[in-house]
């Protein structure tokens, strides 16, 4: 918290910084300041879950409620059920397990592509490594976009069309150059010496990267493998280009086809959106300390 | 060394992952088609485990989207291997037509050959089939799409007879609209849902010769009869649609008509369903053909097509005779159209609202097709485009015929 | 990119060294780069190929080469592609100002201990986890003119007559859009403005302070020099991200009503796929490609460079 000072700083709560004269410094106070933005902090974020509230009313509301009460008001029977019908029509369980088996086989097998390839990068400086990277990071910000009609020709001359192969293959290409991007980082900060030592010790290249670069990079790889995993989860352009079976289709798919097909079907489809989030929810809850701490850490320094 | 232990990695994985994908077992029939509902979805159910009682082995696989997705996913589709078996479309040719030039669709002319199906099916629904060249798809629907109202309504706003003409329509609406009733429900963000009223407008203004040949753009569009249309299309947006219509998808405006908070719905003869489905008495209902001054009613034909791709096309061929067999078609007909395609069937009962429709069948001298299935894509798009810039006040009325001609010239 | 103190650069080995390193490294990289190229640089290169062509899209169709009859096309005679260009330029001007902002100002506030200050964090950082399709549905859902709840919020507090059609409406749509679009996107800011706060020296703020310096003094003299890498970062990405846009749009209008909600990156998918032009949709999808790097590659040059030092 080395910032922590400044940051009861008038100027975080709007444009009123000139008008307020700073108190004296030095003297111990009652911190107004701090109160007064903790309250618009408050009100902030109340603002900021309503969405969240709306939705979880309706969600266990019939379409008489929805219909004559406002959203806010507390249902006058609590439609469970809706969850139940989501499930049902929705087909999650189907949807649900292929964006897990896309996620999981693809997010370490990036990492894991992106570290190496970030390894050579940095630690392995060949001439051009350095324009190697720029390219890499060039395209992998580039909207996707641009491809999809040529990617759906690609996929359909490799009979890779609607598989989860022909899915995963360019969620790797748009996922890693952007994971070497911050890896490179990473890699660069370890000192000469602990890699030069390992050497004298006779240790080979890929034993310098598998036991030493990797496991200092821990903290970036969990941070991108959240982030990771997020993407791959919530992935849409991709994933309508490419699935046409419903038997093959992801999450995302799944949350649009419903609100197209049963938009007034209020329960459910907010029941539906609720669940199709949860894994990540799970997955952001159960390892925020490292987001926080790893992910940007890398992306923000000088 | 890395490098070949992350790449056998990967393919091996992967192709594991690759060989779960593709349409099913051997004796899975694919077939897509629109999100079914109420009494559509068990008609189709019955069909379905009727087909699958009869023929031991083979399972057929049901494959739902909403009406814009579908026409996404076949388009996608069209030329590759990743298609459904069988997949039900509009026969136009800006829709069925497109798919047909794609290559997406099977000629079966063997099979109506084999089955004799040319006999099953009337002279004018079988036109939709063979204009192609050849025969393509087996007819399963003749919609003809109508205003639908809600009697209690009318009576409400002091309406006594079903309008004839145009003027007593547009008089009805203005009535509507005085007692503080919404007139007509639209959902905007479909385009195709407010294009039915254009269309007929066009079909009112022009008549049925020029509404032919301005979608096959023989003739200007920068034409006083079409800046008639537009002009009374702003009129009837801005005075007579449900509030928020551009912000509303299809299903969202129907149920405006469900609830009686809107006293017309311009839709087609699947709706008889949709109606009781959703809770209506039927006999608070009636329908009347839009009143162009034309003979000709506004409809299409809806069929099953054979991919070119399937590689059970004979089991799929059986699927279609199946469905479209007299004793199937007796059980289902009414859930999608009162009128089976099968001539010798029966006009559906069951339904009040079935009874309305023969009438107005046996007095239309043809159909007038809805634009999307008239045009090309993308001059659908276009026609969608400017009708929306219209209504929304983006584009003067006057100017939308010759904004519309300028895409047509300049993509020709 | 990296941290302040790497270590010197080393002297630039000799050649025959340099080329044994690449072979060393090939094994390494090898994997990311053929993916890569295949699945990413491929379809793109593809994409401003099949911009000087004629094609449907379908297989019996073969397509014949144009010259720049597409880009004559697109930029004199497509009513779309103006609408859909300002509003991707609109996109990125308000993306710049609005979410970006309010993730500094969060950031700051956050950046203190305080009661609440994890749930806080949490609670604007949690939309961003969401998917764009779900986020769509979900403003949607609150938009929806009849029983949607922005519309009965108002109501309630008297302000009935600010009610809008609010996705509707071809002149304010693509900022509803856009409002769905800031609360997602704000945690974005607001967890790299966060990351960022963290690497403002301690010392230099307290020698500030016992300098006499007041609170905006210190904000003007410390914290945001000492910010400027993170808000590099922050604006690149943020600028990447609205060119982008697409999940949200496709989600919540589709590019409605009347084209008024077209962005680039839409309407070169719409022109390829739905309307089977993959000549116009690839036009469409190199001037994307273009302003991309024109964007993209000045800020890694200088990325890059300056890690040389």
């Amino acid at each position: 918290m080395s910032g922590a000072t400044i940051l009861a700083n008038p100027s975080a709560s709007g444009g009123q910084v000139a008008a307020v004269p700073a108190p004296p410094a030095n003297r111990p106070r009652r911190d107004y300041v701090g109160i007064g933005l903790w309250i618009s902090l408050a009100i902030s974020a109340l603002i900021w879950a309503l969405p969240f509230v709306f939705m979880f009313l309706t969600s266990v509301k019939t379409n008489a409620d929805v219909n004559t009460a406002p959203t806010w008001h507390l249902p006058s029977v609590w439609q469970w059920v809706n969850y139940a019908d989501a499930v049902e029509t929705g087909d999650l369980w189907v949807t649900g397990a292929n964006s897990l088996v896309v996620a999981i086989i693809k997010v370490p097998i990036g990492l894991l592509l992106a570290a190496a390839a970030a390894y050579a990068l940095a630690r392995l400086r060949f001439r051009f490594s350095k324009l190697v990277l720029a390219v890499l990071v060039a395209g992998s910000m580039v909207p996707i976009q641009v491809g999809l009609g040529p990617l759906f020709t690609t996929m359909l001359s490799l009979d890779l069309l609607d598989t989860k192969l022909g899915l995963m293959l360019p969620y790797l290409a748009f996922g890693v150059p952007y994971q070497i991007f911050m890896l490179y980082g990473f890699f660069r900060a370890i000192p000469d010496e602990l890699e030069e030592s390992a050497r004298l010790d006779g240790a080979s290249t890929f034993r310098i990267f598998w036991q030493i670069c990797l496991p200092l990079a821990k903290p970036a790889l969990a941070a991108l493998f959240i982030l990771d995993f997020v993407a791959t989860w919530n992935e849409y352009a991709i994933a309508a280009t490419l699935l046409q079976s419903q038997d093959n289709w992801t999450v995302p798919l799944a949350v649009l086809s419903f609100s197209g097909q049963r938009a007034t079907e209020y329960g459910p489809l907010n029941a539906f959106i609720i669940m199709s989030a949860v894994p990540v929810l799970i997955v952001y809850l159960l390892f925020q300390r490292y987001f926080v701490a790893g992910a940007f850490s890398g992306a923000v320094k000088g | 060394m890395l490098a070949a232990v992350a790449a056998a990695g990967v393919i091996g994985t992967l192709a594991a992952c690759g060989g779960s994908a593709g349409g099913g077992g051997d004796d899975e029939l694919t077939v897509w088609m629109l999100t079914l509902e109420g009494a559509q979805k068990e008609a189709m159910d019955t069909l379905v485990s009727d087909f699958e009682a009869a023929n031991e082995g083979v399972t057929v696989n049901i494959e739902e989207r909403s009406t814009d997705a579908h026409k996404d996913a076949l388009r996608q589709v069209a030329g590759t291997d990743a298609g459904p078996d069988i997949y039900w479309y509009w026969e136009g040719p800006g829709l069925g037509g497109e798919l047909v030039e794609a290559g997406l669709s099977k000629d079966l002319t063997a099979e109506y050959e084999q089955y004799g199906w040319a006999d099953r099916f009337g002279e004018a629904t079988l036109s939709n089939i063979t204009r192609y060249g050849g025969y393509h798809g087996v007819p399963f629907t003749q919609q003809a799409e109508a205003i639908y109202y809600n009697k209690e309504l009318f009576a409400q706003a002091g309406i006594t007879a079903e309008p004839t003409t145009y003027e007593e329509f547009e008089a009805a609406a203005a009535k509507l609209a005085a007692a503080g009733i919404t007139p007509i429900t639209f959902g905007g963000t479909v385009n195709w849902h407010v294009m039915r009223l254009l269309d007929s407008l066009i079909e009112t203004n022009c008549g049925s010769d020029t509404f032919d040949q301005l979608v096959t753009t023989e003739t200007s569009w920068d034409t006083p009869c079409v800046d008639e249309s537009f002009t009374q299309l702003k009129t009837w947006g801005d005075e007579y649609f449900n509030d928020g219509f551009q912000g509303v998808a299809d299903a969202e405006a129907q149920q405006l008509f469900y609830t009686g908070d809107a006293a017309m719905a311009y839709e087609g003869t699947w709706f008889d369903s949709l109606t009781v489905d959703n809770g209506m008495d039927p006999a608070n209902i009636g329908v009347f053909k839009f009143p162009t001054g034309t003979e000709r009613l506004y409809g299409f034909g809806e069929g099953f097509y054979i991919n070119a791709a399937s590689d059970k096309p004979e089991d799929a061929a059986k699927f279609l005779d199946f469905v479209t067999s007299t004793e199937e078609q007796n059980k289902v007909v009414g859930a999608f159209s009162p009128i089976s395609v099968n001539t010798e069937v029966p006009t559906a009962t069951g339904n009040p609202l079935h009874e309305l429709w023969p009438p107005l069948y046996d007095a239309a001298s043809g159909f007038y097709l809805n634009n999307d299935q008239n045009l090309t894509l993308d001059q659908t798009t276009e026609y969608w485009r400017v009708m929306n810039s219209v209504l929304t006040g983006g584009l003067a009325p006057a100017d939308a015929g010759a904004e519309f001609q300028a895409f047509v010239d300049s993509n020709a | 990119m990296t941290a302040v103190h790497h270590p010197p650069a080393q002297q630039a080995p000799p050649r025959r060294r340099s080329d044994r390193r690449l072979l060393q490294a090939l094994p390494y990289l090898l994997p990311a780069v053929v993916l890569y190229l295949g699945f990413l640089v491929y379809p793109m290169v593809d994409a401003v190929r099949l911009s000087f062509f004629e094609w449907t899209g379908f297989r019996n169709d073969e397509p014949v080469f144009v010259g720049l009859d597409n880009y004559v096309r697109t930029f004199t005679n497509d009513p779309v592609f103006y609408r859909a260009l300002t509003n991707s330029v609109i996109w990125v001007v308000l993306s710049l100002l609005i979410p970006m902002l309010l993730g500094l100002l969060l950031a700051l506030a956050l950046n203190r201990r305080m009661v609440g200050r994890n749930l806080f964090r949490s609670v604007f950082y949690i939309p961003a986890v969401f998917a764009s399709i779900t986020v769509a549905a979900m403003w949607r859902w609150i938009y929806n003119p009849n029983v949607g709840s922005l519309n009965q919020l108002l109501e309630a507090v008297g302000l009935a007559s600010l009610q809008q059609e609010w996705l509707g409406n071809p002149q304010i749509a693509l900022y509803s859009v856009f409002v769905a679009s800031v609360w997602q996107g704000v945690g974005f800011s607001l967890v790299l403005f966060l990351a960022g706060l963290q690497q403002v020296p301690a010392e230099l703020v307290d020698a500030a302070r016992v300098d006499g310096a007041n609170r905006w003094q210190v904000f003007k003299a410390v914290t945001v020099p000492a910010l400027r890498p993170t808000t590099a970062v922050v604006t690149i990405l943020t600028i990447i991200n609205s060119l982008k846009v697409y999940d949200l749009v496709v989600g919540m209008t589709g590019g409605g009503p009347a084209q008024s909600t077209q962005v680039l990156a839409l309407w070169s998918y719409q022109q390829s796929i739905t309307n089977h032009d993959f000549g116009q949709g690839g036009a469409v999808a190199t001037v994307l490609l273009v302003v991309s790097l024109c964007l993209v590659v000045p800020y890694l040059v200088r990325t890059l460079k300056a890690e040389e030092h």
